[in-house]
């Protein structure tokens, strides 16, 4: 199954959308903590993209393409912002900025997703998780 | 989300019930904002019943855990599932948080 949508700008729609995929991943019979891992990178990805990429403009929109088979999602998330560097962001995890109230998105996709690219100076993220069936 | 108060002693317990993310960090933050102004010196806040932390609701804790040291207080975390837990152990908040498997564990412990 492969999806491609265009969505407004409203984080209100973040919970709408992250909850479409959960149901398709619970129809795949994914496992419960994988499809953990997924909910959490992608809320955070698309918040990401809203809140910091289009600076929360309710004119800009945001790309969502989800590749789902029975291996694997490919999640596809761009912005119509000014991009970023993600090699700059900050070690959320060092000395002091375990303190600080953000920076953790970025990091949690990293490290909850099996593959983790940016593409377009920033704006577009590409992130691909491996899963497995339950056992019946 | 809901969040309950019980005393046990001198320990404020708050059971958090729901996700705790970027729709409900408001609610939380403005919860706790109260409990740091009464200055409550021990603070246990059970999440049995958080299944879903984003990194909104980390940075609600860790804003929570900053106010209370302000005055010197102290707070714990209990019963993660391993799923939040999880999110704590990558971020490395668990070595920020005093965190006990069991109420029980983390009411002795202060």
């Amino acid at each position: 199954m492969k999806q491609k949508t265009s969505i407004a700008n409203d984080s209100n729609l973040l919970k709408e959308v992250s909850k479409d995929l959960i149901s398709a991943l619970k129809d795949k019979e994914v496992v419960e903590e994988i499809i953990f891992d997924i909910h959490v990178a992608f809320e955070e990805a698309l918040r990401n993209a809203m809140i910091h990429g289009n600076k929360n403009d309710p004119d800009k929109e945001v790309s969502v393409e989800i590749e789902l088979s029975d291996d694997a999602v490919t999640i596809c998330i761009e912005d119509e912002g000014e991009g970023f560097d993600p090699d700059k962001l900050p070690d959320p995890t060092f000395g002091e900025n375990l303190l600080k109230e953000s920076g953790r998105g970025v990091y949690l996709m990293r490290h909850l997703m099996d593959e983790v690219e940016h593409e377009n100076d920033g704006r577009k993220v590409v992130m691909k998780k491996l899963f497995e069936k339950k056992h019946l | 989300m809901q969040i309950n108060l019980e005393e046990k002693n001198d320990i404020a317990v708050y059971r958090v019930t729901g996700d705790i993310d970027i729709e409900s960090s408001p609610e939380v933050k403005k919860f706790f904002d109260k409990v740091a102004k009464e200055q409550r010196s021990k603070v246990l806040v059970n999440l049995k019943e958080v299944n879903y932390v984003d990194s909104s609701g980390l940075a609600t804790l860790v804003e929570i855990f900053k106010n209370l040291r302000t005055y010197g207080g102290k707070l714990k975390l209990s019963n993660l599932s391993a799923k939040v837990n999880g999110l704590f152990e990558i971020t490395k908040l668990d070595k920020l948080f005093d965190i006990s498997e069991e109420e029980d564990d983390a009411l002795s412990s202060f």
